[in-house]
Formats: C-alpha cells, sequence, structure tokens
C-alpha cells in the first residue's frame, strides 16, 4: 500500500484528537479552575481596589493541549492560569503578590492540600483523579505592566533561591495573535466541528451552541499538538530532554509558517518543509530569500540565535541555542528532519505492518494501533458499501 | 457511557452510516441498524449484502465484549451458530478477544469480527459449507480451541493448559503443562503467551470452568483420567473461584 493523502489526513487527526485533552475533561478542567478564580476574586488583598483577573494562558489557552509522557507513561495535564492583581508593579513587589495568593491560597482547607510547595513562577494545585489521569493547575500570580509593548503585557513573579524577581510576559496578546494566525481555519472547521463533537459526547454537550469555541481544533492546531507529541517521544530520556525544543517554539513557528491549508496533512507538510529550510542556519549558511525575509529564526553577527516572542521581540526564545556548541539549534533541526521522514515521508510506506509500527513509535502505540483501519481500509463511499477483505477470521460457535 | 465510548460509536457510525440509532439500556449502550457491506476473502467470492443488526455493548467495554443480534429476521434457526437468547456466537470466547485485541475498538469489533461472521452465514447459505469452517457447540468447542491451536490431542492436556494459566499466567521456566517434560519457554511458549495475553481475570476463570466442567463429566464416566499434580492444582483453584 502507498497512502492515500486524504485518508492519512483523516488519521493524523484522529490520532490528534487521541493525544488531545478529551472533552470531559476539559468541562471538568475549566470548572476547577473557574473555582479557584472565584475563591481568589473573593479574597482580601492589602492595597488592591479593582477586581482579580483570571485566565488560562500556554497550551490549554491555544487548543494545543497534548497528554504528556513522561519515562513511556502518561501523565497529568499541565493547566496554567494567570492570576493578574489589580495592583501597579511600581507599588508592590514581586514577593509581596506571591504570597498574598499563595497565602489566600492556603485559607482554603481544599486547596492548602492540593498545593505543592511554593514553585519558582506559580503555585501548583494538584488534582489526581481515579483514573490515574488528572491535572496540576499553576496559578501564576502577576500584575499588569505598564511599560509593557501592549496594553496586555504583565510582569509575573520569579523566584530564585530566595530572591524575588519580576519578568516581562504577555499571555493574552499571545493569545490573541495566535487566533489571528488560527482564525481563517477556525471560522471554516468550527461548524462541522462541533456539531462532530457534540455528537460525540451528548451527555456533556447538550446543543452544538453549548460547544466551547476552545474545543475546536484547526489543522494548525492538530499539527502542533502532533509535533508536541513527536517531541515527547524523541527526547524521553534524561540525557537529552534539556535540549528537547521547547512548546513556544514549536507554536510559535508552526503558526507563522501555517499557510491556511485544510487537511492535516498539508499543514504539516507545508510547516515542516518551511522549518527545513532554514536548516542552513546552523552552519551559519544564507537561506532562501522568502524565508530570509520572514526572519523567524536568525543568526546575530556572534553566532547567538533569535526566534522572537510576537507580542514582544525584546524577547528571545532561542537565548540558549548558543550553550553547548549550539545543543539546542542542532537537536532542532535533527529534530525537523526526523518530523519529514516519520511523518511525512511514511507515505510512501507499502508494508501495512511497517507503518504501524513506524507511526506507532514516533506518535504513541496506543493513539495509533486504534485508528488504523482508516489507513489499511478503503474509505467508504456514499451509497456503496464499505468493503472489507476477510483475514484470519474466527470460526464460528454456539454456547450450549 | 464513558467518553471514550462515545467518541468509538462516532467513529463506527462515520464509517458504516447505517447503524444510526443509538440508546442507552441500564449498564448497555445499544447501536443499531443497517449494516452493509461488500466483503471478500483469500481465495473466495466477493458478497455484498445487507443485515439489521443490533450491538449491545456494555459500560465496561472493552473489557467486556459487545453482544450482537441480527434482527432482520433472516438468519433462522437452520443456522446453528447462535444462542437461544438470539445473540450471534462470533467465535469462541478466547478466541473472540484475540481477534478483538489485534484491533480493539469498535470498529474493529464489527470489522474483523461482525462482518466475517455475516460474510460466512451468507457463504453457507449459498453452497452449504462453512468458509472458515465452525467451531464444535459449548464447552467442547472451547477446549478443542485450546488443543487445535496448541496442536494437542489429549483432552486432559487442554485442562492442563488452562490450569496453568489460571494459576500463574505465563512463566516460561515452569514445565509446559502439554508434559513434555520441557520448559514453557522452549515448548508451547509462544502459544501460551499469546492466550496469556488475550485472556482477562473473567474469561480465563470461565474458560477454566467450561473445560474442568467438559472433562469432569467425562472423567466421572471413566474417559478420563488426571494425575495427582492436575487434581491438586484444580483444588487449589477451586478455592480461588
Ligand atoms: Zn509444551
Amino acid at each position: 500500500m502507498t497512502i492515500d493523502i486524504r485518508k492519512y489526513s483523516a488519521f493524523l487527526e484522529q490520532v490528534a484528537g487521541e493525544i488531545d485533552i478529551q472533552p470531559g475533561k476539559y468541562q471538568d478542567a475549566v470548572n476547577r479552575y473557574r473555582a479557584v478564580g472565584r475563591w481568589l476574586e473573593e479574597g482580601s488583598y492589602p492595597g488592591c481596589t479593582g477586581k482579580l483577573s483570571i485566565y488560562p494562558q500556554g497550551s490549554f489557552r491555544l487548543g494545543t493541549v497534548v497528554r504528556p509522557i513522561r519515562d513511556g507513561i502518561e501523565a497529568c495535564y499541565d493547566i496554567d492560569l494567570v492570576c493578574e492583581m489589580p495592583l501597579r508593579k511600581d507599588r508592590t513587589t514581586a514577593q509581596s503578590v506571591k504570597s498574598m495568593v499563595g497565602d489566600r491560597l492556603r485559607e482554603n482547607a481544599t486547596y492548602k492540600r492540593l498545593l505543592d510547595p511554593e514553585g519558582r513562577r506559580c503555585w501548583t494545585l494538584e488534582y489526581a483523579e481515579q483514573d490515574g489521569v488528572g491535572f496540576h493547575l499553576d496559578v501564576l500570580p502577576a500584575v499588569l505592566d505598564g511599560s509593557g509593548l501592549l496594553s496586555t503585557a504583565i510582569a509575573i513573579t520569579n523566584k530564585v533561591g530566595s530572591a524575588y524577581s519580576w519578568s516581562a510576559s504577555d499571555p493574552r496578546g499571545y493569545g490573541a495573535w495566535f487566533d489571528s494566525r488560527n482564525k481563517f481555519a477556525f471560522d471554516r472547521v468550527q461548524l462541522e466541528q462541533k456539531q462532530k463533537l457534540q455528537r460525540g459526547a451528548p451527555l456533556v454537550f447538550a446543543s452544538i451552541d453549548t460547544v466551547p469555541d476552545q474545543l475546536v481544533r484547526t489543522p494548525l492546531q492538530r499539527a502542533i499538538q502532533l509535533m508536541k507529541r513527536h517531541r515527547d517521544l524523541r527526547f524521553d530520556y534524561q540525557e537529552r530532554i534539556e535540549y528537547a525544543p521547547i512548546s513556544i517554539i514549536i507554536t510559535t513557528l508552526a503558526a507563522h509558517l501555517y499557510g491556511n491549508e485544510l487537511d492535516e496533512y498539508s499543514a504539516l507538510s507545508g510547516i515542516v518543509r518551511k522549518l527545513q529550510g532554514h536548516a542552513a542556519l546552523v552552519e551559519n549558511r544564507a537561506i532562501e530569500g522568502c524565508l530570509a525575509t520572514l526572519g523567524l529564526i536568525q543568526r546575530r553577527p556572534d553566532g547567538k540565535w533569535y526566534i522572537g516572542n510576537p507580542v514582544n521581540p525584546a524577547e528571545n526564545f532561542a537565548d540558549r541555542w548558543h550553550e553547548d556548541n549550539h545543543a539546542r539549534a542542532r537537536a532542532f533541526f535533527a529534530w525537523v528532519v526526523a518530523l519529514q521522514k516519520d511523518l511525512l515521508n511514511i507515505l510512501e510506506e507499502t508494508n501495512p505492518r511497517l507503518v504501524e509500527e513506524h507511526l506507532g513509535r514516533v506518535l504513541g502505540t496506543a493513539a495509533v494501533t486504534r485508528h488504523l483501519d482508516i489507513l489499511v481500509l478503503p474509505a467508504p463511499m456514499i451509497d456503496t458499501p464499505p468493503r472489507i477483505h476477510i483475514t484470519g477470521a474466527a470460526k464460528p460457535w454456539r454456547e450450549g | 457511557m464513558t467518553e471514550d465510548l462515545q467518541r468509538q460509536i462516532a467513529v463506527l457510525t462515520a464509517f458504516h452510516k447505517g447503524l444510526a440509532n443509538i440508546a442507552r439500556h441500564d449498564a448497555d449502550t445499544v447501536v443499531s441498524g443497517t449494516l452493509p457491506f461488500e466483503a471478500s476473502a483469500d481465495g473466495l467470492e466477493t458478497i455484498t449484502e445487507s443485515f439489521e443488526i443490533e450491538l449491545t455493548v456494555p459500560d465496561a467495554f472493552p473489557e467486556s465484549l459487545p453482544r450482537v443480534r441480527e434482527t432482520g429476521g433472516r438468519i433462522g434457526n437452520d443456522y446453528e451458530h447462535h444462542n437461544a437468547s438470539g445473540t450471534l456466537c462470533l467465535a469462541v470466547p478466547v478466541e473472540q478477544r484475540r481477534i478483538f485485541l489485534e484491533n480493539p475498538t469498535l470498529l474493529g469489533f464489527v470489522n474483523r469480527l461482525v462482518i466475517p461472521y455475516l460474510y460466512g452465514y451468507c457463504f453457507w447459505k449459498k453452497h452449504g459449507r462453512h468458509p472458515f469452517d465452525e467451531a464444535a457447540h459449548g464447552y467442547e468447542g472451547i477446549l478443542r480451541h485450546y488443543l487445535d491451536t496448541l496442536g494437542l490431542a489429549d483432552e486432559a492436556k487442554a485442562l492442563a493448559v488452562i490450569c496453568y494459566l489460571f494459576e500463574h499466567g505465563y512463566r516460561g521456566h515452569h514445565d509446559c503443562p502439554c508434559g513434555s517434560g520441557l520448559r514453557v519457554r522452549a515448548c508451547h511458549g509462544p502459544a501460551l503467551m499469546i492466550l496469556h495475553r488475550t485472556h482477562n481475570q473473567q474469561t480465563v476463570r470461565s474458560d477454566f470452568v467450561a473445560i474442568f466442567e467438559h472433562c469432569f463429566a467425562k472423567f466421572q464416566d471413566g474417559q478420563l483420567s488426571f494425575p495427582t499434580p492436575l487434581r491438586l492444582q484444580i483444588l487449589r483453584l477451586f478455592n480461588r473461584l
């Protein structure tokens, strides 16, 4: 068999759905974080007059969640929640903002029990679930940063040893930028997907109007999920894990390079091809003109790397790429080559067993095995019955 | 109904569009409708047919497999492979699980078990013989399955095999239950491993009961003898039931 692109797109979509957060779990997480938000809002904080603002950031906000795998085992989802206090950065300190939020969480017996020791930037609540896959809710205390580029810029707290400082961030600005890259496809897929989600989970969603936008996935979002899962499995051991491409880099570059393709294969292959077009940068050679003009990945005269935050060019996501003889840059481009080979060249594989084996290794056996039929069986045509070729049939039996 | 099952049903109905009715009954989800197919098998003719079927999927799926009924009244009593309750006997339970686990989804279940069964029925109706052979009825069919997959002849050996699986799961360094005197891994290791992987707590237990019942009846008639270690093992296992 050589694989049909339409079928392969449908297959990739299903696999991405498998590694995504499931709608029920999503609703569950939303309910929990809203409850945490209400609890924080109802607190009284010295010097605060306005209202707190609580909102998700990161993959949960962007719709690019991937069920994490650590040491080959599926682990808890990480959900980042910004807790923006109505305080001015110059009238308070990072330490007092961080401790106000921590103190308020500890006033609640449940949260006190779920709370981890203080983290570098956040307070973590550990929700374990009966089925073993729960989530960590990371609450990031923050204040509005009037000096930021956009009005949405915030300052988050940063604790190193016992010293606290501020770091710049802008999750709302980044979210809006991502949405703008995603909008064309979102408008085209949302109705059909909401119908499917509603039909698939009638107990969770009474009607399609109750299916949240946050559960719709465009080919861009799916491509990011697949790339992240591929990354997680490729770098799932200690020696390599610190050089693994970080999610914000994958997400940013993919969103920049996405060309509004509406099927999964074309979306993914477009992104991977354009990423490969940057590979010459490792040897400090020039890249193709139109990619160079975009300036997404740049080499500085001193050899250091630059991948800018699209809503804050002062922030360089690749600020550590030159370390250890450019280890992160090399790992990134080697990974891009592997994406091409593992997820795109597989179309030319003719042996179904090898297709299953290879895809299972790079995307997770469980997710791949379940949807392999899409690739192996001919797609049903309208008004013609599905065609099945029987191999290894069972002998019929009777109980008594 | 779990979310996972909801998604599996969505995948199933996207492929087999006629299975459009979904209802809840107690701890089961019932998916029913028309199942048209065009099926072929190596060296055999292509058959295009359509049946009305009803799949009863327990909440414990995939640990427990769905029950299937043909509701259009096509498969009559002249065809032996259904139960008194009308459910289709797709295969002996352990074989059904083995095939199911090759692609453990609802769609895989329909494509690899239900459609081959219906194809087999159509073929039998037309030619008077079973294209994929047929299993003996009842407990004997279960026992034969063990003898056939392991290439054994003595019925007491099938009992020794199921006792081994029920008591130990898979242990490569044990003596092979076939009685060859070799270690399992040097003898029936691969086939026993497949059986072990296929079983869950409940299926290994019910096969043990089935094979024991069958053999015990013959033992009482004096047609079968059990060596002493096997008798002691049976007693130990009965305490587990
Ligand atoms: Zn043996």
